[in-house]
């Protein structure tokens, strides 16, 4: 029996292998991380929150650094940073925060450019812009001694009806009126604001596409994904070349 | 070492403020806002119009002489788009962006994609009787200002304001 020598493969061939063996891989995580980020509005991974402490660290997403609580009866109203809270749970963006009061079953949250009502669930009823009434931003809310609202925005002060639908501008009479004052929450209630505050500013497709792009490792890792790219370049134009040479030398032989 | 975060935050961009809206659709001062509240089978119509709860409980509106002002909020991708519809009859005969705050999509705002709702009215499954051409890029705002032009409409219904109420 005759054993044939083994033709040592080329250099090409040789680097074609090693690179595309490593590559493979990286090229497997983009397809699947690619696949994701083209269906993740369908999937919902845009309005999925990441709540992984250690990945919300990575992207420096802190607790707030204000947390402004006020209690109403047996709920509280809270501002973090530019989140509001019914009790742990997220509401809105908000602008800043002014105050909260309790009038008539519904919980009015001001911040300084529009009032939140909520019902005593934390659903949000409506949001009344507040420059649709004055252009001045609000800095406190609170109640007459009859139970409606009041609101001081620059210089002025105004008065809600009992539905808060219009607002009547008043004279000063701030010495009968009790203005929303924050109150310190208990610890547990503060930490479970900071922990849904810090995941509020992540998504999982945000994470997918940094992943993608390789912005999660910061500079460095676009460069590295730069290398991997042009890897994958030479893989192509070296799997054309070996191709081509295996086509001639099947015909030539 | 940590990402960027504060560079995806674009500012808002506002193209009429509630008040001017307002002057717009009301010759004169505006009238006193009415109240609609969104329960029971009128919130399940609004529901199947957006394919979700709308983002609140009750909504303020304008009207007189028949026509109706209404101040909506839909999330196009991320973030809500308010819109300025005005209806009369049984049709709309204004649609605005008043504020847009998604980074992408920003083409809605061109009258000449918004003036493709003006004479819209609704079909009997709650749909709009025009077709409004897509914009390549902006998909999901387009489909949230459509979903709102239904919704104005059904509310204008709902209010009784086309039977100069």
């Amino acid at each position: 029996m005759v054993h044939k020598k083994k033709k040592p493969a080329s250099a090409t061939r040789r680097l074609h292998r090693t690179l595309g063996a490593a590559a493979a891989l990286f090229v497997l995580f983009m397809v699947l991380t690619g696949l994701a980020i083209n269906h993740a509005n369908g999937l919902g991974l845009d309005r999925q929150q990441v709540t992984f402490s250690t990945l919300l660290d990575w992207y420096g997403l802190d607790e707030p650094e204000n947390l402004l609580s006020f209690g109403l009866g047996d709920a509280w109203i809270s501002f973090a940073g530019s989140q509001l809270f019914f009790n742990e749970h997220p509401v809105a963006t908000v602008n800043g925060g002014a105050g909260a009061v309790s009038v008539g079953g519904l919980l009015v949250a001001a911040s300084s450019d529009e009032l939140l009502l909520l019902d005593p669930d934390g659903a949000l009823v409506e949001r009344l812009p507040w420059a649709s009434i004055d252009p001045q931003p609000i800095r406190m809310i609170g109640l007459t001694s009859e139970n409606a609202v009041v609101v001081r925005s620059g210089g002025r002060l105004w008065t809600a009806d009992a539905d808060l639908l219009n607002w009547r501008q008043d004279a000063d009479t701030s010495s009968n009126l009790r203005w929303a004052a924050p109150q310190p929450a208990a610890d547990a209630l503060q930490q479970a604001i900071g922990r849904a505050y810090r995941g509020q500013g992540l998504n999982l497709e945000r994470v997918l596409l940094d992943l993608h792009s390789g912005r999660i490792f910061g500079p460095v890792g676009v460069l590295v994904y730069d290398l991997l790219a042009l890897v994958l370049g030479f893989l192509a134009i070296s799997g054309l070349v070996l191709w081509f040479r295996s086509r001639r030398n099947g015909k030539s032989k | 070492m940590t990402l960027s975060l504060p560079a995806l935050v674009f500012p808002a961009s506002v193209y009429e403020t509630q008040p001017e809206f307002l002057a717009r659709a009301f010759s004169g001062p505006p009238p006193e806002p009415g109240i609609l509240w969104l329960s029971g089978e009128r919130k399940s119509a609004v529901r199947q119009i957006l394919g979700h709860d709308y983002a609140a409980l009750r909504l303020r509106y304008w009207c007189q002489d028949g026509r109706s002002a209404w101040v909506l909020e839909e999330i196009g991708k991320e973030l809500p788009i308010t819109v300025g519809i005005i209806t009369e009859k049984n049709y709309i005969s204004s649609l605005r962006v008043l504020t847009y705050r998604e980074n992408r999509g920003g083409e809605v705002v061109a009258a000449a994609f918004t003036d493709q709702f003006n004479t819209a009215a609704l079909t009997d499954n709650n749909g709009l009787d025009v077709r409004i051409d897509g914009i390549s890029g902006a998909t999901l705002s387009v489909q949230a200002l459509t979903r709102l032009a239904a919704m104005a409409l059904f509310l204008h219904a709902e209010s009784g304001c086309s039977d100069g109420a």
